[in-house]
């Protein structure tokens, strides 16, 4: 089922027509078969999750019949010690049961995991108890591949294949959950296209000289990728969103062309106190919903070497606000957010370096980034202000709660959680 | 003391007493202009904002008329009030309180609005705040507000007489960034002014104020009026007024400067006066100007003019070279570069250091082609005429020698940049993709220079590509590694320097490109 059918309004012009047949249709059909038909056409359900669309291509995401904002967090709650490689999933204290209590008071209603677990069942009794227990959806991701070694084959069928068949079958084994929200393919693939990082290529590319007909010639091989993938997800799952994971704009202009058949836009944004000029560009671009999927800030001060969480408190604040203005309700944005996914839950030790394991156990406050816009630190030596290890809304501590590593939420849980009671300023028409 | 409701400093007392009772008295609303701006002074300079919010509460009622001020007032103490307490990172009011300033901005801006015409400059100040939250805030209403408030200014500019207000708006727009906004009102501000009679000196003298205060679009508005003007004198006596002009806004080191505006008036000096108004000097000047914003092919030509027209001036070996570098590296045509270069070399005394590289670049180019024995008789010509001066040439040179006689190719990171600037199909890498540029361009022996580049890649998120910066040329005391985008340096002998650039990333070449320094 594509798209069109999902969308609550278009499909009601669907059935309109089968009146004018009714004539015709009493004569040639028996009768209880027409009552069984239009019995089931009475019942004929809106799908679990579907994006409506209002006027002026202003959107909104509607869950069991009622307008839902994403309020939600990335989540990955990898214990200080370990690395991406650990398996919480299976972990007998289940995190996510402390986590998602937390995380309800706060007013999370979303969670986001990049990628599913091996095992289904484990990932199943995660949404399940957070959906259950505290009312917490679930947007599952994938990498589509873009993690694969040597690098993402995307120009060959292959390795597509193969891509294709994981994410079809990570749907068809959590498509009937209830928790489920909605399906993210793919996180910053599309920054591959420059060949700046994980590069890969084909021979079309490889045979054209301009390095931005190249850009091209990709994106336009990943983008009808994700469209054929989110197609097939369509025809085994029409009741949740395909959204297409895009680091930035970038690309976007190419996967209007390319990506027809993707719902709407996960995008990572990491613009510091506002998110610009994005949703109006989005609407030039890619005239699409968003989910802001990754955003965030995190809560060391590179430049004056110490903790800050009104630092990132700051920037998360002002942050839910634009997401805020720009949601279907607000008349003055341009109602094309349906909410957004911060980073992340839990500090995450292990990722400054990834292939030392003392590393892992050490809060390391050296900075793997820089990103000018996050202006109080940016003074840092080499403008290296970022530091990936901080972004937590909650910090962890080496003392164990209920075997996990206790939760401390930062100033920023706090102040988001006020945000979210209050969120909105009233403004009034200026006499001109 | 107790000022209605509102306690004040003893210190402010009698100050802010004396204030009050002006306001209070006044009879125009004209006069309460200067007295809020002298009672915001009483307590901006102590950021007690919050304390001038309850003072100005407390005197809107004593008298209705004060509230448009009063309200405007109020919105613009909590604007600095938001900005003080994020400068300073006093987060608990931030947060608590955030929230109901930015109401507190939003409703008395309009309320200042609704009770103000467009003949108010409080009107135009009340806007200014909204569109300054807005605008913060990145929401959804800044572009409205941005164009209320050039609506009104407009509006204004065609009723009062007062054009400082235009100013303002036109000044805070233009330092937040809204350029084409504010020079759309730095146009008529000046125009305005213009319409009052200013007489010629005045203009200049205003345009000279702008120029110094390093508010260089306005001065060139003001100076285009001016130089409008003047066109219509003699030829005699408008030449040299558009000369100072032009020299004042050409590039330099430190200091106010826009080489491409200079070049503007070097053009409309040309076509007013023919090339004869032209000196060496001015001539010099202007192609150092170009090739300073890295207009190479316009430098160029302007050298060439300089050395046919002055064949004896004081800057023809420089001339003569860089017209030598621009061919080769700029414009990829070394047939054209070696005849400079060429030029140089066949001085009957090539003592200057300029000639001296000249003999490095004939080395390099039949090196990089494959002549090596030739490439050797530069070299070892090189190293016989300077003698014991120009060390650091000879030190290129006798690396280059190493190179041919262990049979190695020329060094990676020159030869990647000379490939890339040679070959033909490298015409890509045309120079857009990288800043590369030194603190100072004429710079005395021994003195520290910043050399610093930035590379123009296509975004990857918290991703952070590895580039490789290939440093290669005239480093001076430095060795740069590949994983340095700058690095400071210093020359110990004089000459004109070429810094070559080219910058790697995991997939191949971003860019090259190369900087020119003067030492003196």
């Amino acid at each position: 089922m594509n798209k069109k059918s999902r969308d609550g309004s278009q499909l009601k012009a669907k059935v309109s027509p089968l009146r004018g047949h009714f004539s015709i249709a009493l004569r040639t059909v028996p009768t209880f078969l027409l009552v069984a038909f239009l019995l089931g056409m009475a019942s004929i359900p809106k799908p679990a999750v579907y994006i409506q669309k209002l006027k002026n291509s202003r959107y909104r995401l509607i869950v069991d019949r009622k307008p839902y904002i994403v309020k939600g967090v990335c989540y990955n709650p990898i214990p200080i010690g370990q690395n991406y490689e650990y398996d919480w999933w299976s972990d007998p204290n289940k995190p996510w049961m402390a986590d998602g209590k937390l995380m309800k008071e706060m007013g999370v209603n979303t969670i986001r995991l990049y990628q599913a677990h091996d095992n289904p069942e484990e990932v199943k009794k995660v949404i399940r108890d957070l959906y259950e227990n505290y009312g917490i959806r679930t947007i599952l991701g994938n990498w589509v591949g873009f993690w694969e070694y040597p690098c993402p084959f995307y120009a060959e069928e292959d390795f597509k294949e193969k891509i294709k068949n994981e994410i079809l079958e990570m749907v068809r084994l959590y498509k009937d959950e209830p928790g489920m929200l909605l399906w993210i393919l793919g996180n910053e693939n599309n920054y591959s296209f420059s060949g700046l990082v994980n590069p890969w290529s084909c021979e079309e590319a490889d045979k054209e000289p301009d390095p931005q007909k190249q850009k091209v010639i990709r994106a336009r091989i990943y983008y009808s990728f994700i469209n054929d993938i989110a197609r097939a997800i369509h025809t085994i799952d029409p009741e949740h969103p395909v959204a297409l994971g895009n680091g930035e704009l970038i690309g976007l202009d190419i996967a209007a062309t390319y990506c027809p058949d993707v719902d709407l836009v996960a995008c990572i944004i990491y613009r510091g106190k506002t998110f610009g000029n994005l949703f109006k560009s989005l609407k030039a671009t890619f005239d699409k919903p968003v989910l802001i999927s990754e955003f965030g800030a995190d809560a060391y001060d590179a430049y004056k070497n110490t903790e800050d969480q009104n630092m990132q408190a700051f920037f998360l604040e002002s942050q839910w606000r634009q997401i805020y203005e720009n949601l279907a309700d607000n008349k003055e944005g341009e109602g094309s957010c349906l909410g957004g996914t911060m980073f992340e839950w839990t500090d995450e030790w292990w990722k400054h370096n990834q292939s030392d394991a003392e590393s892992w156990k050490v809060h390391d406050t050296e900075s793997n980034w820089s990103n000018g816009s996050y202006y109080f630190d940016i003074q840092a030596p080499k403008n290296m202000n970022m530091n990936e290890e901080w972004f937590g809304i909650v910090a962890l501590s080496e003392e164990l709660q209920d075997g996990i590593n206790k939760r401390v939420p930062r100033k920023s849980y706090y102040v988001v959680r006020e945000f979210w009671k209050s969120p909105i300023l009233k403004t009034k028409k200026v006499k001109k | 003391m107790e000022l209605g409701a509102f306690p004040v400093y003893a210190q402010d007392s009698v100050p802010l007493v004396k204030l009050s009772k002006q306001i209070i008295e006044a009879k125009a609303q004209a006069d309460l202009y200067p007295l809020f701006v002298e009672l915001k002074g009483l307590y901006f300079q102590d950021n007690r904002y919050t304390d001038f919010v309850e003072f100005l509460r407390s005197l809107s009622t004593k008298k209705n008329t004060l509230e448009p001020f009063t309200n405007y007032y109020i919105a613009l103490s909590r604007y600095r009030q938001l900005k003080y307490l994020e400068d300073n990172q006093s987060w608990d009011e931030y947060f608590s309180n955030g929230n109901s300033y930015r109401q507190e901005i939003i409703d008395s801006a309009k309320k200042a609005i609704d009770a103000t015409s467009a003949r108010d400059p409080l009107n135009l100040y009340a806007r200014l705040i909204l569109w300054q939250l807005h605008k913060d805030l990145e929401d959804a209403l800044h572009e409205q507000a941005l164009l209320d408030l050039m609506n009104a200014v407009l509006e204004y500019a065609g009723q009062v007489k007062d054009y400082q207000p235009i100013k303002e708006v036109a000044d805070n727009l233009f330092s937040q960034g809204e350029k084409s906004k504010a020079k759309e009102l730095y146009k008529t501000y000046v125009t305005k002014c213009i319409d009052a009679n200013l007489s010629d000196d005045k203009l200049k003298e205003m345009a000279f104020n702008f120029y110094t205060e390093n508010n260089l679009d306005l001065a060139q508005l003001v100076y285009d009026v001016y130089m409008e003007k003047i066109s219509k004198l003699p030829k005699e006596t408008a030449i040299p007024i558009l000369i100072d002009i032009a020299k004042s806004f050409s590039y330099q080191d430190k200091g106010p400067s826009d080489a491409l505006y200079a070049e503007n008036i070097f053009q409309k000096i040309e076509a007013l006066g023919t090339k004869e108004a032209f000196n060496e000097g001015l001539s010099y000047l202007r192609a150092w100007n170009l090739e300073k914003i890295k207009e190479y092919i316009s430098a160029k030509d302007i050298y060439l003019d300089l050395i046919n027209r002055y064949p004896k001036n004081a800057h023809i070996d420089q001339a003569t070279f860089k017209v030598g570098l621009i061919y080769a590296y700029a414009l990829a045509d070394i047939k054209n570069a070696k005849s400079y270069f060429e030029k140089l070399a066949q001085q009957e005394i090539a003592s200057s250091s300029q000639g001296i590289s000249s003999f490095y670049q004939l080395g390099l180019f039949s090196q990089w082609e494959g002549d090596n024995a030739k490439a050797k008789e530069y070299y070892n010509k090189l190293i016989e005429i300077a003698k014991d001066n120009f060390g650091d040439t000879v030190v290129l040179a006798k690396e280059r020698l190493k190179e041919i006689e262990g049979a190695r190719p020329i060094e990676y990171n020159l030869k990647t940049f000379m490939d890339l600037s040679l070959k033909e199909e490298n015409k890509i890498y045309d120079m857009t993709k990288i800043e590369l540029n030194s603190s100072l361009h004429k710079v005395n022996k021994d003195q520290a220079v910043s050399i610093a580049s930035v590379a123009h890649t296509a975004s990857t998120g918290c991703m952070q590509a590895t580039l490789e910066y290939l440093w290669s040329g005239d480093l001076g005391l430095s060795t740069p590694s590949t994983s340095e985008s700058s690095f400071n340096t210093a020359y110990k002998y004089a000459g004109t320097k070429a810094i070559n650039l080219v910058v790697m990333s995991p997939s191949g070449a971003i860019d090259r490109s190369f900087d020119i320094v003067d030492i003196d």
